[in-house]
């Protein structure tokens, strides 16, 4: 009985396996990034909504449309590789020359000196930064309507203290805001927690290539335990560590909505 | 102009796959939430915990990790069990796993919804309807089920525009056989070979957005005709409040 617990605590903590532990941490990233800059594209998308300009106005309205309109998958992968090209073409612009540009075969990139190898920590930091994008776009109308939720009243009240319209927006208008934007907020969090899954999409090793490499069946013993193929016990794990992610979100965001709802209308709580 | 054309021509019989996932998960997965919807509400205890436990493992997870899982579960009994009664070619095949995980994830949202819309029937109702002396399946026909579809629609709405995009990873999960490929994997390939992100991407984000209108519009009329007692049936929005 101790010999098997060694050995499936050996097994457990071979080098692939503790590759795979690491890897949580572009899941990590992803998300913490993704959700900060969510929250401030959806705070730019609201001032852009509330704005006095008709320009603004339709700017704000249409991020926050049309990014909604279209899977979250497509806008995740057609940014990274947007953005890709918009460099190098940029670079292209720059350094290419006629004898480069001719020398070129493939279709892209126009020459070779303007090509941009992306590594996974720039593949991850374009991922959080497209989360953030997709997912600003929903944050955009939750932040749309908490602004217009918090009570003219306590405006007013800030206004007659003498406040300039920075301040009572500033002051006032924002702080008071979160406690309606928070259950939506909690919302886009659970969104961007299961968007994290898509990593793999971007040619980063996250945890969900680990747990396709990892249980793929095995038949020399060379290489490691020969096995069947085990990768329904490694995806049931991810399954697990998601929901228990889910749960812990959803006791955080419960505790933090009864501490910004402190004082403030009982029913922004529950 | 012609370019444009030959392009959308390249995506038409890919936007079938996505439009037949959804088809052939929703009506199922409809039909699975309601009873979820009701277990969930249920009075005994192991039918409650039970529903309750389905509803958030498929809500609180991703449903690209619930594709990988289901697929990989069926795989590993391929030998054992679906290879000796010749099921493989058909429990295998994307076109059955697909629906098959959709329907499971959807049922799982829908349900929450009706949760919800059920707990918003009005109580007097009810009672009125018991005070009358129906039974609880008459209770359930006459009085509830008609203002919970009503009170659940525009969500519903909303969701079956979710499960409509979720489909856009199906292909990402299972294997492409052959010429089955549905909008995004027609998508990428198309970038891989000319590198042209912003047309081809456009293009898939555009029979994304047309089919998402139709299905506000269908669904729009049904919710015209279910509310076609009021005076003044609330319109649907483009892009209701609701967010998955």
């Amino acid at each position: 009985m101790s010999d098997n617990l060694a050995f499936w605590l050996s097994y457990l903590t071979n080098g692939k396996h503790l590759t795979w532990y690491a890897s949580f941490q572009f899941t990590i990233f992803a998300a913490l990034a993704g959700g900060m800059l969510a929250v401030i594209f959806g705070l730019a998308g609201a001032t852009l909504k509330n704005s006095r300009f008709f320009a603004l106005r339709l700017i704000g309205s249409t991020y926050s449309s049309i990014v909604r309109g279209v899977p979250d998958v497509l806008f995740f992968l057609f940014f990274p590789l947007a953005f890709e090209q918009a460099v190098e073409w940029f670079m292209a612009s720059q350094v290419c020359t006629p004898e480069t540009l001719a020398a070129q075969s493939a279709t892209w990139p126009p020459c070779k000196e303007a090509n941009w190898f992306l590594g996974t920590p720039e593949y991850l930091i374009l991922a959080s930064v497209s989360l953030g994008l997709v997912y600003g776009a929903f944050a955009t109308n939750v932040i749309h309507g908490a602004m217009r939720s918090v009570p003219q009243g306590q405006l007013e009240a800030a206004r007659a203290y003498g406040m300039s319209a920075t301040q009572v927006l500033w002051r006032v208008h924002i702080r008071q805001m979160w406690v309606y934007a928070l259950p939506g907020l909690s919302n886009v969090w659970m969104l961007i927690v299961k968007a994290t899954s898509l990593l793999s999409l971007l040619q980063i090793a996250d945890i969900v290539l680990w747990a396709d490499r990892l249980g793929a069946p095995n038949y020399l013993s060379a290489v490691g335990l020969v096995h069947d193929d085990w990768r329904w016990r490694y995806y049931l794990v991810l399954f697990v560590f998601y929901i228990l992610v889910t749960f812990a979100s959803e006791k955080a965001f419960g505790a933090l909505m009864n501490r910004a709802g402190r004082g403030i209308l009982s029913e922004a709580r529950s | 102009m012609t370019w444009f054309i030959e392009e959308l021509a390249l995506f038409a019989p890919a936007i079938v796959f996505n439009i037949y996932f959804a088809v052939a998960s929703i009506p199922l997965g409809f039909v699975a939430a309601v009873f979820l919807a009701l277990g969930k509400d249920s009075a005994n205890p192991l039918i409650s915990r039970l529903s309750r436990g389905f509803i958030y493992a498929f809500r609180g997870s991703p449903l690209f990790i619930q594709f990988f899982m289901i697929y990989s579960l069926t795989l590993s009994f391929n030998i054992s069990l679906w290879k000796p009664l010749g099921l493989s070619w058909f429990v295998l095949h994307p076109l059955f796993i697909g629906p098959l995980v959709l329907t499971l994830n959807t049922a799982a949202y829908t349900a929450e919804i009706f949760y919800g819309a059920l707990r918003a029937v009005p109580r007097g109702e009810v009672e009125a309807a018991r005070a009358y002396g129906m039974s609880r399946r008459q209770q359930f026909r006459q009085v509830v089920w008609p203002n919970l579809i009503r009170l659940a629609w525009p969500a519903y709405t909303n969701e079956v525009v979710f499960l409509f995009h979720a489909t856009a990873i199906v292909y990402f999960a299972l294997p492409v056989i052959g010429l089955q490929k549905d909008v995004m994997i027609t998508a990428k390939e198309l970038f891989e070979r000319d590198y042209n992100a912003f047309l081809h991407f456009s293009v898939a984000a555009l029979y994304f957005l047309a089919v998402s209108l139709v299905i506000f519009f269908l669904f729009g009329l049904v919710y015209k005709r279910l509310m076609r007692h009021m005076p003044a049936a609330p319109r649907m929005r483009f892009m209701p409040k609701w967010i998955r």
